[in-house]
C-alpha cells in the first residue's frame, strides 16, 4: 500500500507537483506572490447587539465587501500576504469588549486590532492593545474621550505607542453647529438638554462654553438623569425663556418621550432648529418619531455624498450604499461608510509599512499615515494631538422622503469641517 | 407650577395603567410577577409586528393582543405558577424573575437592537394636546391614559365585589381548599385572574408603545414603577393602586424641582419612606412586620 500524507497525495505525486510548480513559480512572479502562505490577522471588534446594536447592523454587509475585495490576499512590497479578519461582537458592554480584545492577541494571535463605535468598544479594546504591544487603529467616537479618557494629559507627550485614532471631535461639533445655526435666523438663543452621562458630560463641559463665546445664549437645566419619564419642568424653562433652537445628545428613548412631551406643550412650535445628536444618526430612530421626525436637523460623520472612493473596494459612497439597500431592502446608514474608511485606512497603513508582520513597522506607518478613505483625508501627520487624526462632521436634516421608498431622505445642509461634500439640501426651519 | 401638578396626574395616571396588572396578580394571588414588565414590552411587539407588516393600528390591534395575552395568562398559571406557588413564597419570584430573563433575550434574538415606538401607527395623536387654559396644554394620549386606567381599575373592582366569578377568585386566593369544599374549582380561577391580569398588560403595553419607546430590554424600568405604585397604594387596594401612582409621579415632580437628576430618586426615596413607615407602625414579629410593610398580610 502507498503511503499517503495528510493531504491525501502520495510523495511521489507531491514531490513531481512541487517541481513543476517551482518552475512554474520561477517564470511568474505575480503567482509565486499569490501562492505564498503569507498570512495576516486582523481582529476586528464592534457592537453588533445591545444598546449601540444600531450602529453593528451594517458591519456584516461592510466585512463581506471587503472581504471580497480582499478575496485575492493583499500585497505589499510585492510579497501576497493572505488577510484573515476575525470578527467579534462587544455587545456594547466594556468589560466585554476588553475580554474579546486580550482573546484575539493572546490566543488568535493577531498581528493588527481594529475597533469601531463609541468608548464601550474603542477605549477598552485601545487599552489591551496599548498593554500588550498590539498595533490597533479605531474610529467612530470623540476623540477627546479616546484620547483624554484614557489618560493623556493636555501639553504633555503622547502616552500612546500602539494606539490611533481617526474621529470627529468637540472642535468639529461647534464648527458645525455654528454654521448649520447660521442658516435660519433665529433669537440664537439655545435651550440644551444634556443628560448625566460621559458624552453628555463631555458635550457641557467642551462645547457648551464654546457656543456661549460664540454669541448664543445657552438656557441649560442642568443634567438629566436616562429614564426621566417625565420632562415638563425643563420644558416649561424652555418656554419662558423663548428658546427658537434645542440641542441635545439624548439616547433614543429619552428623546421620545421628551419631544413628544415638548409637542404636546406647544414647545415645538417655537423651535426654529432642532438639532439632535447620538438619536437621529440611523433612519429607524426617526422613523419612531412619527411626524415629528420630520425637519429635525443632525449631524453625520459619513454620508452616502462624500465625494471619495475607497481605496480598498473602489467603491464610491452611492455604489456602496445602493448595494447595502438592493442586498437587505433597508435604508443606508452612516455606519457602512464609516466602517469601510476604517478597512481602507488599516490596509493602506499595511501596505506603507517596510514588514506588515512586523507590529513595530505597522505602528510607524501609522504614525505617517496620509491617505485618502472612502470618508475622506486621514492624516496622522497633522492631527489635533499625536496618535489622533480629525474627522468631519456634517450638519444634515432628516425631510420627509417625496419619492420613497424609505419614509425619510438623510440630506446635507452645510459642509463646514470637509468642503469637498456638496451641500444638497437648504436647512428648512423645524416649525415651518 | 399648576402645569406639572397636572402633568404629575397624567404621569400618575400610566404608572396606575402599568401597575394594574401586577397589583391585581399580587392582591388576589399573592404573586409578585417580576416577569411583569417583559411581559408588557412582549405585548408592545406584538402590537407593533401588527401594525408593522398588516398596517392594523395598535388600538385595533388590541383586539387581537388581549386574547393572546390572556391565553399566555392562562398557560403561564397553569404550567407554572400554579406548580411554583406549591414550593412556598419565594419559588413564584424566582420563576418569574428567571421568565423575565428568558422572554427579555427572545424578543432581543427575534426583533433586534433596534428601539420601536407605536406612535408612527396612530398619526400625530401621539403628540396632540388639548389647551386648557392658556399656556397649559395636556397630551391627548396622556389623558386617554388616565381614563384608561380608571376605567380598567374600576371595572376590575366591580368585577371582584360584585360577580360570581369575582367571589369565586376572592375566595381561591383566601384559602384554595376550603374554596375548593364549597365547589370552587381553585385552578381554574385562579388561571382566569392571571389572564385578567394579562387583559391589562396588553393595554399598558399599547400606553408604552405610544408614551415613548421600548427594546427588548425595556420591561425593568417599567416593572419598577408598576412595583412602586403598587406598593405605596397599598396592596389589595385597586383604586389605591391609582392614588400610589399619582404619589409616585408626584415625588418624581418635587425630585425633579429640587435638581435636574432628583427625578428617578424622588421617587425611590418616597417609596423607601413608606416602606420604613409601615415597618415602624406594623405590629408583631421581624418576618409579619415585613409582609405588612409590603402589604401581603392585612
Amino acid at each position: 500500500m502507498k503511503k499517503i500524507n495528510k493531504t491525501g497525495i502520495s510523495r511521489r505525486q507531491f514531490t513531481l507537483s512541487a517541481l513543476v510548480g517551482g518552475a512554474v513559480v520561477a517564470m511568474n512572479p505575480t503567482l509565486a506572490a499569490a501562492k505564498s502562505d503569507k498570512k495576516l490577522r486582523l481582529g476586528f471588534i464592534s457592537p453588533r447587539t445591545g444598546h449601540l446594536g444600531a450602529f453593528g447592523e451594517t458591519d456584516p454587509f461592510v466585512l463581506s465587501q471587503v472581504r471580497q475585495a480582499l478575496a485575492n490576499g493583499l500585497t505589499i512590497n510585492n510579497v501576497n500576504y493572505d488577510i484573515e479578519i476575525l470578527d467579534r461582537d462587544s455587545q456594547s458592554d466594556p468589560s466585554r469588549a476588553g475580554q474579546l480584545a486580550k482573546d484575539l492577541i493572546n490566543n488568535e494571535n493577531i498581528d493588527f486590532m481594529l475597533a469601531t463605535v463609541a468608548p464601550e468598544t474603542i477605549n477598552p479594546v485601545s487599552d489591551a492593545c496599548e498593554a500588550a504591544g498590539i498595533p490597533c487603529l479605531s474610529a467612530v467616537m470623540p476623540w477627546e474621550a479616546w484620547y483624554f479618557g484614557r489618560g493623556a494629559k493636555p501639553g504633555q507627550p503622547s502616552p500612546f505607542k500602539w494606539t490611533y485614532h481617526f474621529s470627529f471631535g468637540v472642535d468639529e461639533f461647534y464648527k458645525t453647529y455654528i454654521s448649520q445655526w447660521s442658516l435660519i435666523k433665529t433669537n440664537k438663543k439655545v435651550g440644551v438638554m444634556y443628560p448625566n452621562d460621559a458624552d453628555g458630560n463631555a458635550i457641557r463641559t467642551f462645547l457648551k462654553p464654546k457656543l456661549e463665546a460664540a454669541g448664543y445664549t445657552i438656557v441649560d437645566p442642568g443634567a438629566y438623569e436616562t429614564g426621566t419619564s417625565d420632562f415638563s419642568s425643563q420644558i416649561a424653562l424652555f418656554k419662558r425663556e423663548g428658546i427658537e433652537i434645542f440641542n441635545a445628545f439624548p439616547i433614543p428613548s429619552d428623546f421620545a418621550a421628551l419631544w413628544r412631551q415638548a409637542a404636546q406643550q406647544g414647545l415645538t412650535r417655537q423651535i426654529k432648529i432642532a438639532q439632535i445628536a447620538r438619536t437621529g444618526l440611523f433612519p429607524s430612530d426617526i422613523e419612531a418619531l412619527g411626524g415629528l421626525g420630520n425637519n429635525l436637523a443632525s449631524a453625520c460623520y459619513w454620508h452616502k455624498d462624500f465625494p471619495y472612493r475607497s481605496p480598498l473596494t473602489g467603491q464610491t459612497g452611492t455604489q456602496l450604499c445602493d448595494l447595502y439597500e438592493a442586498q437587505t431592502s433597508k435604508q443606508w446608514t452612516q455606519q457602512i461608510g464609516a466602517c469601510l474608511s476604517l478597512f481602507d485606512a488599516a490596509m493602506e497603513t499595511l501596505k506603507t509599512s517596510i514588514d506588515p508582520k512586523n507590529k513595530v513597522n505597522v505602528a510607524m506607518a501609522m504614525r505617517k499615515l496620509n491617505v485618502s478613505t472612502i470618508a475622506g483625508q486621514v492624516d496622522f501627520t497633522s492631527g489635533p494631538v499625536p496618535n489622533v487624526a480629525s474627522a468631519p462632521i456634517i450638519g444634515t436634516q432628516w425631510v420627509k422622503s417625496k419619492k420613497g421608498p424609505f419614509q425619510f431622505d438623510y440630506l446635507i445642509t452645510e459642509n463646514a469641517t470637509d468642503r469637498n461634500v456638496p451641500v444638497t439640501h437648504k436647512l428648512t426651519p423645524y416649525n415651518a | 407650577m399648576t402645569n406639572q401638578i397636572i402633568q404629575a396626574i397624567l404621569l400618575g395616571g400610566y404608572y396606575a395603567l402599568i401597575a394594574c396588572g401586577l397589583s391585581f396578580m399580587f392582591s388576589v394571588m399573592k404573586i409578585i410577577n417580576l416577569a411583569h414588565g417583559s411581559l408588557l414590552v412582549f405585548a408592545g411587539y406584538l402590537l407593533w409586528f401588527f401594525a408593522e407588516h398588516y398596517h392594523i393600528s395598535p388600538f385595533v390591534g388590541l383586539l387581537i393582543v388581549i386574547p393572546v395575552m390572556m391565553l399566555i395568562g392562562w398557560a403561564l398559571q397553569a404550567f407554572l405558577l400554579e406548580k411554583s406557588a406549591r414550593g412556598g413564597e419565594l419559588l413564584p419570584i424566582l420563576t418569574t424573575f428567571g421568565l423575565a430573563i428568558v422572554i427579555e433575550n427572545l424578543l432581543f434574538e427575534h426583533f433586534g437592537a433596534n428601539t420601536r415606538s407605536l406612535a408612527p401607527y396612530i398619526g400625530d395623536l401621539s403628540w396632540e394636546s388639548w389647551e386648557l387654559f392658556s399656556g397649559f396644554y395636556v397630551g391627548k394620549t396622556s389623558v386617554y391614559i388616565l381614563i384608561a386606567a380608571i376605567v380598567i381599575l374600576g371595572s376590575l373592582q366591580l368585577f371582584m365585589k360584585k360577580t360570581a366569578l369575582g367571589r369565586q377568585i376572592r375566595a381561591t386566593a383566601h384559602d384554595p381548599d376550603t374554596a375548593g369544599i364549597v365547589g370552587i374549582n381553585p385552578k381554574r380561577a385562579s388561571a382566569i385572574a392571571t389572564a385578567l391580569a394579562m387583559s391589562t398588560v396588553a393595554v399598558s403595553g399599547l400606553a408604552l408603545g405610544v408614551r415613548g419607546v421600548f427594546d427588548a430590554y425595556s420591561g425593568g424600568p417599567q416593572l419598577l414603577f408598576a412595583f412602586e405604585a403598587t406598593i405605596i397604594g397599598g396592596v389589595g387596594s385597586l383604586w389605591g393602586t391609582l392614588i400610589g401612582g399619582i404619589i409616585l409621579a408626584f415625588a418624581q415632580t418635587i425630585g425633579a424641582n429640587i435638581h435636574p437628576q432628583g427625578f428617578l430618586l424622588g421617587g425611590h426615596i418616597l417609596f423607601i419612606i413608606i416602606l420604613l413607615i409601615r415597618l415602624i407602625l406594623a405590629k408583631g414579629g421581624v418576618g409579619h412586620r415585613l409582609k405588612f410593610a409590603l402589604g401581603v398580610s392585612k
